[in-house]
């Protein structure tokens, strides 16, 4: 590696013999790889199944899916293998379809548990070799390598060397997208699969992703792409080619948005600091359809309970509370309403998500229902009192705290409110069930 | 499938973990005790992100040496009887 007098890093191709293929041979400003699992969540089920059950036969090998219970209607497939790719099985396929595509689809249950062992375990072995990763999600992240490059080579040698590491020590297989910018990155990694590394760099762009369909694009979704189809733009090389007016006209900014995107322009940053939550929220798919206002509001409660709970656990206050509702027939609403003062009481919440339900809902059976927060601040300590709450705050506040700690210390389950006793409804809502987070694999055929 | 066995083990100051006897179970549910004769390698795990040890050591069984692998599953601090392929 030669360092040029701007200062700007010059790739010459170490590591790899005489070979310089055209990516190694560039100047680069900042090397931003973009590290995805392969089926995470089932890659990180068939190690554990093999590593440490014991268990001879691979999930990736067979057409497998990690999905939901049918019963609970939770029923959808959360991740496939490959060979159940071939058959045509979709992530947010439902079981009935998947198993309709691929009769011998094996499905094992979500182990939410064991999900946050191994993305942990993903992010520390990055950190090692960058200061800067940004977790994108609980199996993706981004590195700038911009820094620590110069320790190992050129950036195909040192993606292959993480990609080679994780196997080796984690089991699973990853694939690691090269590139100068993060948008590059990821649409590198997406490529082929699986435990591949690939190189994007902006003098690659037109020959390897303008060829490439349109919904294949970053910020590209099932409804812009409906648009774009519209205007002739089929793949990215069309859309990259487009005049910004025509697609700003019909998209507005985010037009321009994908069209720089489109050309492999993107200017953000890899951000190791971890973002505020601007909001606090949960929902519940419920079992059965609820057809009366009580059972709703005890859903409302449960869900109330975790979304307050983990305000308090960020010490933050909230100062809108929203309700929305999806009926039996997949109608979609939601309501709103800013409270006179940010709270992170259970009590208020659910009073004010009891308050938003009656004005909003048309009496249509309930699939599903959701309880989210906004407007958030941290929380001072300081309560301004006003002539209208009737009920006493701050004893109510030591009762949550006292409920927290109880919790913390002996379990969610270990006090509930009345109300739940023999009902079907779970008292804490919304997140992930303790049914998902482990595994009783007494109960699983192998 | 790996199974889990009772192990007794040493434990040093400085982190150096030792198994010592292993009790298997037999088909008649009868417990045997064996003593762990020598630790070929030990080998640090950490598949899936569950952090483990693995021992492949030998056991004497009935006047013969018998090599297994044990591994201590650190988080859940039990012992298993590793398949052997």
């Amino acid at each position: 590696m030669a360092i040029g007098n701007n200062g700007i890093a010059r790739w010459n191709g170490l590591g790899t013999g005489n070979e310089q293929t055209e990516s190694e041979v560039r100047t680069l400003e900042r090397v931003i790889f973009h590290i995805d699992v392969n089926s995470a969540f089932l890659s990180w089920e068939a190690v554990y199944r093999l590593h440490v059950l014991g268990d001879t036969h691979d999930l990736r090998e067979i057409p497998s899916a990690v999905a939901g219970d049918v019963k609970k209607r939770h029923g959808i497939i959360l991740a496939r293998s490959i060979p159940a790719k071939r058959y045509g099985v979709r992530t947010g396929d439902m079981i009935s379809e998947a198993t309709k595509l691929c009769p011998t689809l094996k499905l094992v249950p979500p182990h939410y548990d064991l999900y946050a062992t191994s993305s942990k375990a993903f992010m520390k072995i990055l950190r090692e070799f960058s200061p800067c990763v940004e977790q994108y999600s609980i199996d993706e992240a981004f590195c700038d390598m911009s820094e620590t490059i110069a320790l190992y080579g050129t950036p195909v040698v040192a993606a292959n060397l993480i990609r080679e590491r994780i196997k080796e020590e984690l089991g699973f297989t990853v694939n690691i997208g090269v590139s100068s910018n993060k948008l590059l990155a990821k649409m590198a990694s997406d490529f082929t699969k699986p435990d591949r590394v690939h190189t994007l760099f902006p003098d690659e762009v037109p020959r390897k992703m303008w060829p490439l369909p349109v919904g294949d694009l970053f910020f590209v979704g099932r409804a812009t792409k409906k648009k774009l189809k519209n205007l002739g733009i089929n793949t990215i090389g069309d859309l990259a080619q487009t005049e910004v007016s025509i697609l700003s006209s019909h998209l507005k900014k985010h037009g321009e948005l994908i069209h720089d995107f489109a050309n492999g322009i993107d200017v953000s940053l890899v951000s190791s600091q971890t973002v505020a939550n601007k909001g606090y929220g949960n929902s519940t798919t419920i079992a059965f359809d609820v057809e009366d206002a009580i059972t709703a509001k005890l859903v409302l409660l449960g869900l109330s309970e975790t979304v307050a709970a983990r305000l308090r656990e960020d010490n933050m206050l909230a100062r809108v509370v929203a309700v929305d509702i999806v009926d039996y027939e997949f109608n979609r609403c939601s309501h709103q309403m800013t409270l006179y003062e940010a709270t992170n009481g259970t009590s208020e919440i659910y009073q004010a998500a009891c308050k938003l339900f009656d004005q909003l809902w048309n009496q249509a059976p309930i699939r599903h229902l959701g309880v989210h927060t906004s407007k958030v601040e941290e929380d001072s300590g300081m309560r301004q009192l006003n002539l209208f709450d009737m009920e006493k705050n701050e004893k109510l506040a030591a009762l949550d705290k006292a409920i927290d700690s109880i919790r913390d210390r002996y379990g969610a389950d270990s006090v509930m409110r009345a109300s739940f006793v023999g009902s079907k409804i779970y008292h804490m809502s919304g997140g992930i069930p303790p049914e998902k987070r482990k595994v009783n694999y007494k109960d699983v055929k192998f | 499938m790996n199974v889990p066995v009772d192990v007794l083990a040493t434990f040093n100051t400085i982190g150096g973990i030792k198994p010592t006897y292993i009790r298997l179970e037999d088909g008649d549910h009868m417990l045997h005790t064996h003593k762990i004769e020598d630790i070929l390698y030990t080998k640090e795990e950490k598949y899936a992100g569950i952090a483990a040890m693995l021992f492949c050591c030998n056991i004497r069984n009935d006047n013969c040496k018998q090599m297994i692998k044990l591994r201590y599953q650190i988080e859940s601090h039990t012992w298993v009887l590793v398949r052997s392929l």
